[in-house]
C-alpha cells in the first residue's frame, strides 16, 4: 500500500480532534494545579495539593466511586442480558416483528435529563402511579426515598433507557452471522439452548465484547438521572463520582479541584477499562 | 415443548413493551392535567379521572411572557446542530477508521489500537470540568452562542462514536476487495470511495444513527455555551423546570423530543430488516 | 423578537396634562397587567418609561424558569420593550443552575447577561461582577418603601449591591380547617391533655403533626399526614434546617456570631441547639407523607397546596398555592411565624437557658442584579426599576404562580387580597400581620450566611442532614461532620477572609 495515503484518511479527523481538545485538556491539567475557585478565579500554582487532598482527605470521592461501579456493572449486565434475550427473539419469526423491533429501540432516542423528570413523577411515593397501584396490594415501597431502594430504582431508569443500545448492536450481529455452523448444529441434533452455548454466543463474542465496553464506558458518567431523580440521595445513597465531581465543579466551584478529581477519574477508569477488556476476551472468547 | 418456548417468548416480549411504553403513557396522561389533578393523587384516564386541558400542549407555543416556552425555534436548531455534528463526525470519523482498519501506524510505541482507544477514550472524560475552558475557548473565537460553536463542540462528543463503529465495520470487509480494486488499477483513493464505501453505507447508517442520539440528547454542553441567539431543546424544555415545575408541559415537551428519533428509529429498523446491515457488524 | 410599535411623544404629553386617573387608565388600558391599579406615579412608571428611548439597544436577562419568576420577567420585559423601544431578550435556567449559568461566563471574563436573577446569598460570590445599584435608583420614593431588612439583604456593607425586586421568608403554614376546629381540638385535648393551637414550639407541631399523621382529617378521600418540608438534597434544603434551627440556636444575649464565632471562626454548627433542631428533623420524616425525604420545594408546594399535610414552613409559594382559586384548600389556611422554643442554647455559659426563644430566620429569595462589564447599566437599571415599579409590583403579587411576594411596606395590607385575590378577611390579615410582624416589629433575627464559598458550606450542611434524615448517621455524628467540613473550608478560603464578610451579617443580627 502506498504510504503517503494513510496519513491523508487519518490525519483530517485526528487532527481536528486534537486541536478542539488541545486547549481543554491542558487548560484542566493546568486547573488541576491551581485552588481556582468561586472566590479566586485563577490560575494559581499550588501543585499536587489538590491530588494530596483527594487521595487522603476525600472518602467521599471513593464511596462514590464505590457505588459508581455497582451501578454501572449491574446496570450493564442486565442490559446486556436483557437486551441479548430481547434480539435473539425477534432476530427470527415473531408476529409484529418489526413493531417489536422498533418499540425496542425508542427509550435510547430520549433526552436523559427530560424523560428522568417524567420518571420522578412515575416513582413519586405520593403522586405517582406506581404507589397508586401497588397500594392496592398494601404495598408502598420507598422508590426515591429509601437508601437501597432509590439505587434500585436508579438502575431501573438506566436499564430502561439503554438497553435498546445493546438490543440493536447485537441484534444487527445477529442478523449477520453466517448461516453454516448453525446448519451444522442442527443437522448434529442441537437442541435451541445447545446451540446458543456453543453457536451463537461464541460467534457474537466479538461484538459482545465490544458493545458492554462501550456501554460501560458511558454508564460510568451517568449524571442527569441520578441529578433528577434523587439529586444523589437520600444522604449519599446514589452518589456517583461524576455526579460528585459536578457538585465540586459547577455547584461548589471548586473548579481547581474538580479538575484533580476528573483527571483522577480518567486515568483510573482508562486503567480499569483495559482490564475489564482483556477479561472479557478471555471469559467469551474460548478455544479457537 | 414448542408450545412453552412461544408462550415464554410472547410474555416475555409483551413484559418488556409495557415497561418500554409505561413513561410515555404516563407522559401522555400528564400532558392533560393541570395542578389539582396532579397534585390530589395519581390519576390515569382522561375523562374518566379528570378533566383533560390543553394547557400543556399549547404551553409549548406560547412565549414565556404569557406563561409557556416557545419551543419551535430550539427544535429546528437542534435538528441542525445535531445533523451536521454527525455529517461532519462521520465523514472525518469514516476516514480515520479506514486508515486505522486498514493500514499501519507506528509513532513510538504507539500503534493503531492505541490511536483508536485514544478516539474512544474522549467518551470516558466527565464534561464538568470542561465547561470552562470550552467556554474559554469559544470566547476568545467568538463562537460562543452560535450555531458554528456547538457543532465544534459535538465533533469532539460524535466522532469517537463514528470512529468506533467504522473500524469494527471496516475491519469485518475482507481486504480482498481493495486488492482487487488495486489490481484493476484505482488509487487507495478511488478504492475507498468507488469500492470499499458502497459496501459500508449500512454502517454508516448505524453510526450515523448513534452520533444523532447522542448528539440530540447532549444538555450539558449546549446548556453552558449557549445564551440567547442560539437555543437547543433540551435546554428550552428545561427552561420549564421551575419551583412549581408544570408537569403538563413538561410532559408534552418530552413527547414531542422524542419524535424525530422515532422516525429514525424507523429508518433504522427498515435497512436491519432487509438484511442490509448484515454486513454492517459481525 | 418583535418590532414593537412606539407611543409618540405628543400622546403623552396630552395624556400627562390630564388628571393622574386618566392618564392611569391609558396605561392600564394598553397593558392590561395593572388594570387593577393602573399606572401609579413614580420615577420607574409606565408613563415615565414610555419617555425613554432605548430603540436600537438589546438588553440581555438571565432569569429563573417559567413561571416563578420567570413569567414575570418575560412580561415585563415584554412592556419595557413595547414602551422603550429596546430589544430584550429573556433566559431562562432551572434554579439550581442559575449560579453556575452566570458565574462561568463571570469568571472567563465575559458577560453575555446584562441582568442576572439569583438567589440574594450569592451576594459575596458574585458582588465582584456586578455593578452597585446608583444613588439614584437608592434614592426614589419606590425603594424607600422597601423594608428595612429586604434593603440589608440586597445590599454589602451598607452599599445596595443586588435590585429587591422580590421577598421572601420563612413562615409557618396551617390548616385552619384543622387548628381553628373545636372537634378536633376538643379530641386533642382529650387524647393528649393539650391544646390544639397554632404552634408555639417545634415540639408542639411536632406532637401536633404526629397525631394528625396518616388519617384522613378533611374527608376528601384521601389520607393527609402531618408536615410537607423539603427535604431532598438538593440546594435549597439547608434552609429548612436553619429555620428549624434558629430558635434553638440564636440567642439575642450572647452576640458574635450564629454560624461561627466571629472572633475564632469556629464552626458552631454542631453545638446543642443545631443538633436539637436536626434531632427534631430526623423525628419529622416520620410524619411527612410518603416520599417526603426526597421532597424538593415544588413537591412540598404540591403536597401542602394540594392539601395533603396540616403544616408547611418555608417559603411563601405554599401558601399561595394554596389559596389560588382552584384549589380545594382555598381560605383554609392560615400564616403564622415560625415555632420557636422553651429553651436555648447559650454559648458563652455553655448551658440551656429555659425562656422561650422565638427567632425570625431572613431568608435568602429572588433577586436581581446588573453585570459590571454590561455595556448598557442605565437600561438595565431602568429595566429593574421598571419591573418592581408600584404598579406591576402590585400587580405581580397578586398572581400566586408568579412568585413574586411582598416586601415593600405598603404590601402588607390585607385589602390587597381580600380584593384582588378573593382571601378571606381574616386570612388576609393573619398574613399581612405575620410579615410586618417579621420585617418590623421583630428583633433576635437571623441573616443567611453570605460568605465566599457560600455553597461550599450549603453543601457541607445538605450532604450532613440528609445523611441523619436518611438514618445513616446520628445528628451529633453528621453535624460533627458538617463542623470538620466547615473547618476546612475555612482554613481552605482563608480564615480572615471569611470573618471579613461574615462580620457584616453579624453586625446585622447584633445591631438589635
Amino acid at each position: 500500500m502506498n504510504f503517503k495515503h494513510k496519513y491523508l484518511f487519518l490525519l483530517p479527523g485526528l487532527l481536528v480532534l486534537l486541536a478542539i481538545l488541545i486547549f481543554p485538556i491542558g487548560f484542566t491539567v493546568r486547573l488541576s494545579l491551581s485552588s481556582w475557585d468561586s472566590f479566586y478565579p485563577a490560575l494559581d500554582f499550588i501543585g499536587i495539593e489538590n491530588y494530596v487532598r483527594l487521595f487522603t482527605d476525600d472518602a467521599r470521592f471513593w464511596e462514590a466511586f464505590g457505588r459508581l461501579s455497582l451501578l454501572s456493572v449491574t446496570t450493564v449486565f442486565l442490559q446486556y442480558v436483557i437486551g441479548f434475550g430481547l434480539a435473539l427473539i425477534v432476530w427470527k419469526e415473531i408476529a409484529f416483528q418489526r413493531f417489536f423491533r422498533v418499540l425496542f429501540l425508542i427509550p435510547m432516542m430520549t433526552t436523559p435529563v427530560i424523560m428522568t423528570v417524567i420518571w420522578r413523577t412515575f416513582f413519586h411515593e405520593s403522586l405517582g402511579p406506581v404507589n397508586d397501584i401497588l397500594s392496592h396490594f398494601n404495598l408502598a415501597p420507598l422508590w426515591l426515598s429509601s437508601e437501597t431502594l432509590s439505587k434500585f430504582t436508579v438502575m431501573i431508569v438506566e436499564v430502561w433507557q439503554w438497553t435498546p443500545f445493546m438490543f440493536l448492536l447485537l441484534l444487527a450481529g445477529l442478523l449477520s452471522l453466517p448461516k453454516e455452523p448453525f446448519l451444522a448444529a442442527s443437522i448434529d441434533g442441537a437442541g435451541p439452548i445447545r446451540t446458543f452455548v456453543y453457536v451463537t454466543f461464541p460467534l457474537m463474542a466479538p461484538i459482545s465484547i465490544g458493545a458492554i465496553i462501550i456501554r460501560l464506558i458511558e454508564a460510568s458518567k451517568i449524571m442527569d438521572t441520578v441529578y433528577v431523580l434523587t439529586s444523589g440521595g437520600p444522604g449519599t445513597a446514589t452518589e456517583t463520582s461524576s455526579f460528585y465531581i459536578f457538585i465540586k465543579g459547577l455547584r461548589e466551584f471548586q473548579f481547581g479541584y474538580s479538575a484533580a478529581l476528573s483527571l483522577t477519574y480518567l486515568i483510573i477508569m482508562i486503567i480499569s477499562f483495559t482490564i475489564i477488556a482483556k477479561i472479557l476476551v478471555k471469559l467469551m472468547v474460548r478455544g479457537n | 415443548m414448542r408450545v412453552l418456548y412461544t408462550s415464554l417468548k410472547y410474555l416475555a416480549v409483551v413484559l418488556w413493551s409495557t415497561f418500554v411504553i409505561a413513561p410515555f403513557l404516563w407522559a401522555v396522561s400528564t400532558s392533560f392535567k393541570d395542578f389539582q389533578s396532579v397534585t390530589n393523587g395519581a390519576t390515569y384516564i382522561p375523562w374518566v379521572d379528570f378533566e383533560p386541558n390543553l394547557e400543556g400542549w399549547r404551553d409549548l407555543w406560547k412565549s414565556p411572557a404569557q406563561g409557556g416556552v416557545d419551543i419551535v425555534e430550539p427544535f429546528f436548531n437542534s435538528v441542525f446542530v445535531t445533523a451536521s455534528g454527525s455529517l461532519i463526525s462521520i465523514i472525518l470519523g469514516t476516514l480515520a477508521a479506514y486508515a486505522l482498519s486498514r493500514f499501519t501506524f507506528k509513532a513510538g510505541f504507539i500503534r493503531n489500537g492505541d490511536i483508536t482507544f485514544f478516539f474512544i477514550s474522549q467518551r470516558i472524560m466527565p464534561p464538568v470540568v470542561l465547561a470552562i475552558p470550552f467556554f474559554i475557548m469559544l470566547g476568545k473565537f467568538s463562537l460562543l452562542d452560535t450555531l458554528a460553536g456547538l457543532i465544534i463542540v459535538y465533533i469532539v462528543l460524535l466522532m469517537p462514536i463514528a470512529v468506533w463503529i467504522m473500524v469494527d465495520f471496516f475491519n469485518k470487509v475482507p481486504v480482498e476487495i481493495d486488492e482487487t480494486a488495486l489490481i484493476d488499477g484505482c488509487n487507495p483513493l478511488q478504492v475507498f470511495y468507488k469500492v470499499v464505501l458502497p459496501n459500508s453505507i449500512p454502517g454508516i447508517i448505524v453510526a450515523g444513527m448513534f452520533c444523532m442520539i447522542f448528539g440530540w440528547t447532549d444538555f450539558f454542553f449546549s446548556f453552558i455555551l449557549t445564551f440567547t441567539e442560539v437555543q437547543l431543546l433540551p435546554v428550552a424544555i428545561v427552561a420549564l423546570n421551575s419551583s412549581i415545575t408544570p408537569w403538563w408541559s413538561l410532559s408534552a415537551a418530552a413527547l414531542v423530543s422524542v419524535a424525530p428519533l422515532v422516525l429514525v428509529a424507523f429508518i433504522v429498523e427498515r435497512y436491519l430488516s432487509k438484511g442490509n446491515l448484515s454486513g454492517a457488524l459481525k | 423578537m418583535n418590532k414593537i410599535k412606539r407611543v409618540s411623544g405628543a400622546s403623552l404629553l396630552v395624556a400627562a396634562a390630564i388628571a393622574t386617573q386618566a392618564s392611569a387608565d391609558q396605561w392600564s388600558d394598553k397593558f392590561p397587567h395593572i388594570k387593577n391599579t393602573g399606572d401609579i406615579a413614580g420615577e420607574c412608571s409606565y408613563e415615565s418609561m414610555s419617555k425613554k428611548d432605548y430603540s436600537g439597544q438589546t438588553l440581555t436577562i438571565n432569569t429563573h424558569a417559567v413561571p416563578v419568576m420567570g413569567e414575570p420577567t418575560a412580561l415585563h420585559a415584554e412592556q419595557f420593550a413595547a414602551l422603550t423601544g429596546a430589544e430584550v431578550n429573556v433566559i431562562h435556567t432551572p434554579a439550581g443552575d442559575l449560579y453556575s449559568k452566570a458565574m462561568v461566563p463571570f469568571q472567563a471574563g465575559q458577560a453575555p447577561y446584562d441582568i442576572v436573577f439569583g438567589f440574594s446569598n450569592f451576594i459575596r460570590d458574585w458582588k465582584q461582577y456586578l455593578e452597585p445599584v446608583p444613588a439614584k435608583y437608592v434614592n426614589m420614593a419606590q425603594m424607600k418603601d422597601v423594608t428595612q431588612s429586604h434593603i440589608d439583604v440586597n445590599s454589602w456593607d451598607g452599599q445596595m449591591i443586588q435590585f429587591p425586586i422580590d421577598g421572601d421568608r420563612h413562615y409557618l403554614k396551617y390548616r385552619k380547617d384543622v387548628i381553628d376546629n373545636p372537634v378536633y381540638q376538643k379530641k386533642y385535648k382529650a387524647e393528649t391533655g393539650k391544646e390544639l393551637r397554632v404552634p408555639q414550639t417545634w415540639k408542639e407541631y411536632a406532637e401536633m403533626a404526629a397525631f394528625f399523621n396518616g388519617w384522613d382529617w378533611d374527608n376528601d378521600g384521601e389520607l393527609e399526614y402531618g408536615s410537607a418540608e423539603v427535604m431532598k438534597k438538593d440546594d435549597l434544603m439547608y434552609a429548612a434546617f436553619f429555620s428549624r434551627s434558629v430558635a434553638y440556636s440564636k440567642n439575642p444575649r450572647v452576640k458574635g456570631g450564629f454560624f461561627f464565632d466571629l472572633e475564632t471562626m469556629e464552626p458552631l454548627i454542631n453545638g446543642p441547639g443545631f443538633v436539637e433542631a436536626l434531632t427534631d428533623w430526623v423525628e419529622a420524616t416520620k410524619y411527612v407523607p410518603p416520599g417526603g425525604i426526597n421532597f424538593g420545594l415544588g413537591d412540598e408546594i404540591n403536597s401542602f397546596g394540594g392539601g395533603q399535610t396540616l403544616f408547611s414552613f418555608s417559603w411563601d409559594d405554599a401558601f399561595v398555592a394554596a389559596m389560588q382559586d382552584d384549589s380545594p384548600i382555598k381560605n383554609k389556611v392560615g400564616a403564622a411565624p415560625l415555632p420557636g422554643s422553651d429553651r436555648v442554647w447559650n454559648r458563652v455559659s455553655g448551658s440551656w437557658e429555659d425562656t422561650y426563644n422565638q427567632a425570625p430566620y431572613i431568608v435568602w429569595g429572588w433577586t436581581a442584579a446588573v453585570a459590571k462589564k454590561s455595556k448598557n447599566h442605565e437600561m438595565a437599571f431602568d429595566y429593574l426599576c421598571f419591573f418592581a415599579n408600584d404598579a406591576n409590583h402590585q400587580a405581580d403579587i397578586a398572581i400566586g404562580r408568579f412568585g413574586v411576594n411582598p416586601f415593600k411596606k405598603s404590601d402588607f395590607k390585607a385589602e390587597i387580597y381580600v380584593e384582588r385575590q378573593g382571601w378571606d378577611p381574616e386570612i388576609a390579615k393573619q398574613y399581612a400581620d405575620t410579615l410586618m410582624e417579621m420585617e418590623e416589629g421583630s428583633t433576635n433575627r437571623v441573616f443567611p450566611l453570605r460568605v465566599p464559598g457560600v455553597f461550599q458550606f450549603n453543601s457541607a450542611v445538605a450532604t450532613g442532614t440528609s445523611k441523619a434524615l436518611a438514618g445513616q448517621l446520628s445528628p451529633q455524628e453528621a453535624l460533627d461532620e458538617v463542623a470538620a467540613e466547615w473547618k476546612k473550608i475555612v482554613k481552605r478560603i482563608g480564615a480572615d477572609t471569611i470573618r471579613e464578610a461574615y462580620a457584616i451579617g453579624v453586625a446585622l443580627e447584633d445591631a438589635e
